[in-house]
């Protein structure tokens, strides 16, 4: 039986399942015996709730195990000495990797999927069998499934009195799918976290933490076979932060300004209609997609560099680091504008009148009054936008070097971290080099960095946001 | 007190207040005189043809419903209301006769010789000492460091707020509770040096006792300053003021001693007003 279909006639029972609590709570208040504590709503959702509820999270544990015992049982209904790649032998027999093979061409087969190798009966043999399993396996969820909305059906309908709490229940019940909600969200922060972490780790037991943390020298090339050339296989990750700072710097001494000076000319000084026209405009360059910001970066604004630096006799290359530190500050304007100006309004107009109460003009105003009082949050939002700097990555891929050099020239090509994870993780890389789990470990260390400066940009948020409560 | 402080920021012609009799208060000089103010915001008619004279050294009390358009006065007599982009002003503002929305009055020097109350204590979020030293910095008032301090002390004193900050000058201005608040503001006005205060309800956002001692504050303050004071309060109005001007859904309806207007108004309106029959 479709799952699709199970959950349907899942839904078309538990609204009809609402609509019989609610008729009987109706009947139940029509009776005059006394007044109903909620109302009749709440005595239908109270049904609908226990009616849904443990069947869907029934459905939801079978679906995430039948697979694994279905294919156990498929397994264990194969004959004793099997085929596998030609070779016949005893089913127990059979390594890890040719087992899982063989259950993985049942299944596919099975959907219909691509098989690796000939269609054997073998396999046509567990097919039918791991079909005829599912089959079954779905008419037993949906019986259950049914016998569990039925049982909460009756109990919840025949609970159904003026005097029972529906309200207090149905909204506990709500608050219990509201903590599961955030609960989800956390978990898969932790799991990542987790998985970067264990990566990170089986990369230590290749390279020393003290070589990776304080190391001068990146070249994450290892060698494949012994005497091959240009394998130093370095991870020294100093250099790469130092590209990413050195990348950040430049895209906030750009962005920093210009957004922060938009934002008051937008909240200051801006009339009404110039502030509406002005402020979409502004966000739009929110709206470029980063990887148009990056060939904007490669193939304009670099070229234009290096000629003008060319003209005036500096030499710069390429892939320099202002082109890509340019380029980034241009792409965070808008989030320093667009949250600066935000914080600006906040400050209460009251504080501006008693400033021009005093005869100060406008622009003391904004420089001594408005500006101090809204300055944490400011510093709050650069931070923010240090933070998304230092994590982005497509503009630098596209537009920063390579090669991993300590330098603070901006005129030099630096790289950075995102770049290297992405070089590192990208094309066919296999899993357990060092060069692979290289980019866990600068993945960490990178979480690491923005998480700190995230949590003191939001802690100054906060001390601004206490100021005016 | 120190006159020199408060005198030397003048900017309008030398008063002939000075020679005026202190004690008759109903024979004050005109210190401020409208004459058919009208007030607009974008469609709205706020204010018709006001015509107020404002005594010098005495308190003015602006009083009426919600809306009658006296808090949008008081902020035509510091041009307050440029402020706000939709609001047009017409008719004759003076200070010392001289038209106050003329092209060549400069709006900063106006403003420092008729300082502003809020509704609202609104302190600036710095120390105490800096938000009373703004105004005189922003103006440059002074010539060094023990200038501005003895400028400071003299206007926390005049607002009777010394005392309860002289060891704190360094706290948060918004750390105080919120009448002295209200007197930070009151002395941040006053270390300007200016002529004339105006006071928007000032008293609205403050327990019984607080409100009492900005009253007596008020009182004392006449010495020196013209003062006209928006309230909701008729008790507030007819402790502190000495003339009292009633408005009505934007019209003036009645001016005069306030002794006059709370025993023998002449208008029905007022009447109605001050017995609590509306507003």
């Amino acid at each position: 039986m479709n799952y699709g279909a199970i959950l349907a006639a899942l839904l078309v029972l538990t609204v009809l399942g609402f609509y019989l609590g609610r008729g009987r709570a109706r009947a139940a208040a029509g009776r005059g015996q006394s007044r109903l504590h909620s109302l009749p709503g709440y005595y239908g959702a109270h049904v609908a709730i226990w009616m849904a509820l443990p069947a869907f999270t029934l459905f939801v544990f079978w679906i995430s195990f039948q697979g694994a015992i279905v294919e156990g049982i498929v397994w264990n209904g194969l004959p004793d000495r099997v085929t596998v790649l030609g070779e016949t032998k005893p089913r127990d027999a059979l390594p890890a990797e040719q087992k899982q093979l063989l259950i993985n061409n049942i299944r596919n087969y099975a959907t219909g999927d691509v098989v690796s190798g000939d269609v054997t009966a073998l396999m046509k043999q567990g097919a039918a069998q791991y079909l005829r399993l599912e089959a079954l396996s779905s008419w037993i969820l949906a019986a259950a499934m049914a016998i569990l909305a039925a049982v909460g059906l009756l109990l919840t309908y025949r609970s159904i009195a003026p005097t029972m709490r529906a309200r207090v229940r149905v909204e506990r019940v709500a608050l219990l799918l509201l903590m599961v909600a955030s609960t989800i969200a956390i978990l898969t922060t932790v799991g990542i976290v987790l998985s970067l972490l264990f990566e990170a780790l089986a990369f230590f037991t290749k390279v020393s933490p003290v070589d990776f943390l304080f190391g001068l020298e990146w070249s994450p090339q290892t060698a494949i076979r012994e005497d091959q050339v240009g394998a130093s296989g370095a991870f020294g990750a100093i250099p790469v932060f130092a590209g990413t700072m050195l990348i950040t710097v430049i895209a906030m001494v750009v962005a920093v300004p210009v957004g922060l000076f938009a934002a008051i000319y937008l909240s200051e000084y801006a009339s009404r209609r110039v502030r509406a026209a002005v402020k979409p405009v502004l966000e739009v360059l929110a709206g470029i997609p980063t990887v148009v910001y990056g060939f904007f970066a490669a193939l304009t604004v670099a070229p234009m560099i290096r000629d003008a630096g060319a003209a005036v006799g500096l030499s710069v290359a390429s892939e320099s680091a202002l082109a890509a530190g340019l380029i980034m500050g241009i792409m965070i304007i808008p989030f320093v504008s667009s949250l600066s100006d935000d914080i600006i309004n906040a400050v209460p107009q009251a504080l501006r009148d008693g400033s021009y109460g005093l005869g100060a003009t406008r622009s003391e105003t904004i420089r001594q009054v408005v500006l101090p009082a809204a300055l944490p949050g400011i510093v709050g939002a650069v931070l923010l936008a240090v933070s998304r700097a230092i994590g982005e990555t497509m503009i630098v891929v596209m537009a920063a070097g390579l090669s991993a050099k300590l330098t603070v020239n901006p005129f030099d090509a630096v790289t950075t971290v995102t770049v290297q994870i992405v070089t590192n993780l990208t094309g066919d890389p296999e899993f357990d080099s060092p060069k692979t789990l290289s980019a866990f470990a600068l993945g960490l260390a990178l979480f690491l960095v923005t998480l700190c400066l995230n949590v003191i940009a939001l802690k100054v948020v906060q001390k601004y946001r206490e100021k005016y409560d | 007190m120190n006159e020199k402080s408060v005198e030397h920021v003048v900017t309008a012609p030398p008063p002939e207040a000075a020679e005026a009799d202190p004690a008759g208060a109903d024979r004050n000089p005109v210190k401020m005189r409208t004459r058919g103010v009208n007030v607009h915001y974008a469609e709205k008619h706020a204010l018709r043809d006001v015509s107020l004279d404002i005594g010098e050294r005495e308190v003015t009390a602006l009083i009426g419903p919600s809306g009658c358009g006296k808090s949008t006065f008081l902020r035509c007599l510091n041009r307050m209301n440029d402020t706000i982009d939709i609001c047009r002003v017409t008719g004759r503002l003076e200070l010392d006769g001289q038209d106050i929305y003329a092209d060549s009055v400069d709006v900063v020097q106006l403003r420092a010789s008729i300082g502003m109350v809020f509704q609202k204590p609104n302190p600036f979020p710095k120390s105490i000492f800096d938000n009373v030293a703004y105004g005189p910095r922003v103006h440059g008032l002074v010539a060094d460091r023990a200038d501005l301090e003895q400028l400071v002390e003299q206007s926390l004193r005049k607002a009777g707020l010394f005392d309860e900050v002289k060891d704190r000058f360094g706290d948060p201005g918004t750390s105080l509770s919120g009448g002295q608040q209200q007197r930070l503001c009151i002395a941040r006005a006053i270390a300007v040096g200016p002529e004339v205060i105006l006071m928007d309800e000032p008293c609205s956002s403050l327990d019984p006792i607080a409100t009492a001692r900005i009253e007596e504050l008020i009182d004392e303050l006449r010495q020196n300053y013209t003062i006209v004071i928006v309230t909701h309060s008729m008790q507030q109005a007819a402790r502190v003021s000495q003339k009292t001007a009633f408005f009505h859904l934007g019209d003036l309806i009645e001016q005069g001693e306030t002794p006059q207007i709370f025993t023998n108004p002449r208008d029905e309106k007022t009447q109605g007003y001050i017995t609590g029959r509306f507003g």
